[in-house]
């Protein structure tokens, strides 16, 4: 019994000394072994060798037809006047004035039926479909025995990423958090000198470095050299919670958000010590006026660190950038787009919140092969004259869209839980009853 | 095509698709998509309720959305003889009510391509006529015409005046002898044909459903 468990003693020791030569100390030091390149490569091999094999199995004649949407019907792309126009040319004059007929509602009907069948907004909420599968029962809808070589190849996997991958992920965000903590409060107690700044930075930077292997996340950043600068406004597409871990590994930024109890709560409390971040109350959020009022403060200062803030207000599934909220576009200072695009092969990193709460979500991150993504920051942009805030939001929204390959939607993020606003509704009941009205007066004797 | 895939992945659903393609004439491909996409509109369960369909933010914009939505709880439009409605449809019902929408197909017989006018025109019949009497009556009528304008910018009087106008044209098509006394009760169906008749359906009431099955598409060797 003793020896069982000195032995386990020392099989703890051993692991711990490898993670920190082998991970930890290359991410405080920000080099890189290229451990994870050859583990990268070794897994883009195995996957396209599961999915050959699926293909023979199923024997389907190969081409890439790869579609962007999931498109179910070929839609008609012509306007509200175009259609009606043609409407009334069909059918015969009326003898009598008044230019309305039942035909009108055609136009609507099919619309309705057509929206019902395949709309832009449902599908932005759930998961991409992916055209390979990457080895996770979870992105493969139709997972059925094929082979027996296969589902080892599947077993294997399932083996290596909850039994070995996963706990060491979670040993590595622990580390990670904790030494948050402690670094940040312990750069805290220093008074104001110079150097304060720089070691909050280092104690930030490294922590998030830590967290990021804790999810094998693999990070291509391009364009450094548009990096947000101090006293601007960084905006990004929003797609998990992760998002933040990856824009800090590589800059320090001001975070904007609402201060919760329990651990995260801990977390907050101690990076605000360390260098100025923007926590509000929770009834403080509602106040629109305060919270941009601090926000303008924060700004406009230009030796405190560039906010992070995420316009669409909710988590999107990254095929797609939904309406950014002007509010962050009126606070006046420079703002940094950056667009951030996950590369799906490797691990599905959507937050779909009504489906999975966050620790769920966490550990199906964690039990993912690794985490692939691309970061593109942008140059930066400012509100020109003659542009008000919504002009100028959809314009970063543009831009972010082209650039990480994203679809570039008018629709509104808050659409997951609420209902179109009456404003919107009420366009095209207007714009209907301006032709009919409008050719009735011009009818009538 | 890839009918052989579906039925090597999930047999017993092979046959109902089966059974769904004779009733409704979609192939089994675009049923398979109609099955995600009822899916993902009745939030993974078996049925959908009216307010998953109201939840479909570009479907809200529609002025004519409740007349939509309630086909597809319209017993009549289910091909069988009961009338009424229902609060929830299952995935076979939400086809019925689609299939009307299908365009005629390439090999069919002029009696086909009448027979399917005729079901198109009874459907569209069928969402005007909301109190099931066989008629369309004025009030109806104002109804629709009502939805579709805005009532802030023209005001009652004026749908009600537009919906008369519109009434009185079909009586004098369809009745051309009606004195200036007499009492027109309604748009029949027969009257609604006859209104309709010139008009091409063929493109207006018809969604294009695509045969693409996306779920099943791979990625060939190399780009």
């Amino acid at each position: 019994m003793e020896d069982l468990w000195s032995m386990a003693l020392q099989g703890l020791k051993i692991w711990l000394y490898l993670l920190v030569a082998f991970i930890m100390a290359p991410a405080m030091f920000g080099f890189s072994l290229g451990i994870s390149e050859v583990y990268m490569s070794i897994l883009v091999k195995t996957l396209e060798w599961a999915t050959l094999k699926i293909q023979k199995a199923s024997r389907d004649e190969t081409t890439l037809k790869e579609s962007a949407s999931n498109g179910l019907i070929q839609r008609n792309d012509s306007s509200l006047e175009k259609e009606f126009e043609e409407l009334r040319r069909s059918r015969p004059k009326p003898p009598v004035g008044g230019d309305f007929t039942l035909s009108d509602c055609f136009y609507f009907y099919r619309g309705g039926i057509e929206s019902i069948v395949d709309d832009e907004v449902t599908q932005r909420f759930t998961s991409e479909e992916l055209v390979l599968w990457n080895l996770l029962t979870r992105t493969n809808n139709h997972f059925q025995y094929i082979s027996a070589k296969l589902t080892l190849v599947y077993g294997l996997g399932v083996i290596v990423r909850y039994c070995i991958l996963a706990p060491l992920r979670i040993t590595l965000a622990t580390i990670g958090l904790t030494w948050l903590v402690i670094g940040t409060s312990a750069v805290g107690l220093l008074p104001d000198w110079r150097i304060k700044y720089w070691l909050s930075e280092w104690v930030h930077v490294m922590c998030y470095r830590i967290c990021a292997r804790g999810l094998s996340a693999t990070i291509h950043y391009h364009n450094k050299e548009n990096r947000p600068k101090k006293g601007g406004i960084c905006v990004a597409n929003h797609t998990s919670p992760i998002d933040i871990v990856i824009l800090c590994n590589d800059g320090c930024y001001a975070m904007v958000g609402q201060i919760h109890g329990g651990l995260m709560g801990v977390v907050q409390r101690a990076m605000v010590r360390s260098c100025p971040h923007v926590w509000f109350e929770r009834a403080e959020m509602k106040d629109r006026h305060l919270v941009a009022k601090r926000l303008r403060d924060h700004v406009s200062d230009k030796t405190k660190l560039p906010i992070l803030i995420f316009p669409e207000g909710t988590c999107v599934n990254n095929t797609s950038v939904m309406m950014f909220k002007k509010g962050s576009f009126e606070l006046g200072g420079p703002i940094y787009p950056v667009a951030i695009k996950y590369d799906p092969k490797f691990g599905d990193a959507f937050w779909n919140s009504s489906k999975y709460s966050m620790v769920q979500y966490l550990l199906r991150m964690m039990t993912s092969w690794a985490l692939v993504l691309n970061v593109w920051y942008l140059p930066a942009m400012h509100q020109q004259e003659g542009e008000n805030a919504v002009q100028f939001a959809n314009r970063v929204k543009a831009a972010i869209a082209t650039q990480g390959g994203l679809v570039d939607l008018q629709w509104d993020g808050g659409l997951k839980r609420g209902k179109v606003k009456d404003s919107f509704k009420e366009q095209q009941q207007k714009q209907f009853s301006s032709m009919v009205v409008g050719d009735d007066s011009s009818n009538s004797d | 095509m890839g009918a052989s895939q579906c039925s090597q992945t999930h047999p017993q659903k092979y046959k109902q698709y089966e059974d769904f393609a004779d009733r409704t004439g979609f192939s089994l491909e675009q049923i398979n998509n109609l099955h995600k996409r009822f899916r993902q509109l009745s939030d993974n369960t078996e049925t959908i309720s009216r307010e998953n369909l109201e939840n479909i933010p570009a479907l809200a914009n529609n002025p004519l959305r409740k007349q939509i939505i309630g086909a597809f709880f319209d017993k009549r439009n289910q091909h069988e003889e009961e009338v009424g409605s229902i609060q929830e449809i299952g995935f076979q019902q939400f086809l019925m009510v689609m299939s009307h929408f299908r365009p005629p197909g390439l090999k069919m017989t002029e009696e086909e391509k009448e027979a399917m006018r005729k079901e198109k025109l009874r459907f569209l019949f069928n969402m005007h006529d909301t109190d099931n009497d066989g008629t369309i009556t004025v009030d109806e009528y104002r109804k629709v015409v009502e939805e579709l304008m805005s009532n802030n910018d023209i005001g009652q009087e004026a749908a009600k005046a537009i919906a008369d106008a519109a009434m009185l044209e079909v009586a004098s098509i369809n009745m051309p002898h009606m004195g200036p006394d007499d009492f027109y009760e309604g748009i029949t169906f027969e009257h609604f044909e006859q209104i309709l008749k010139g008009l091409e359906m063929e493109s207006r009431m018809n969604v294009r459903f695509l045969d693409v099955d996306t779920s099943t598409m791979r990625c060939g060797k190399g780009k």
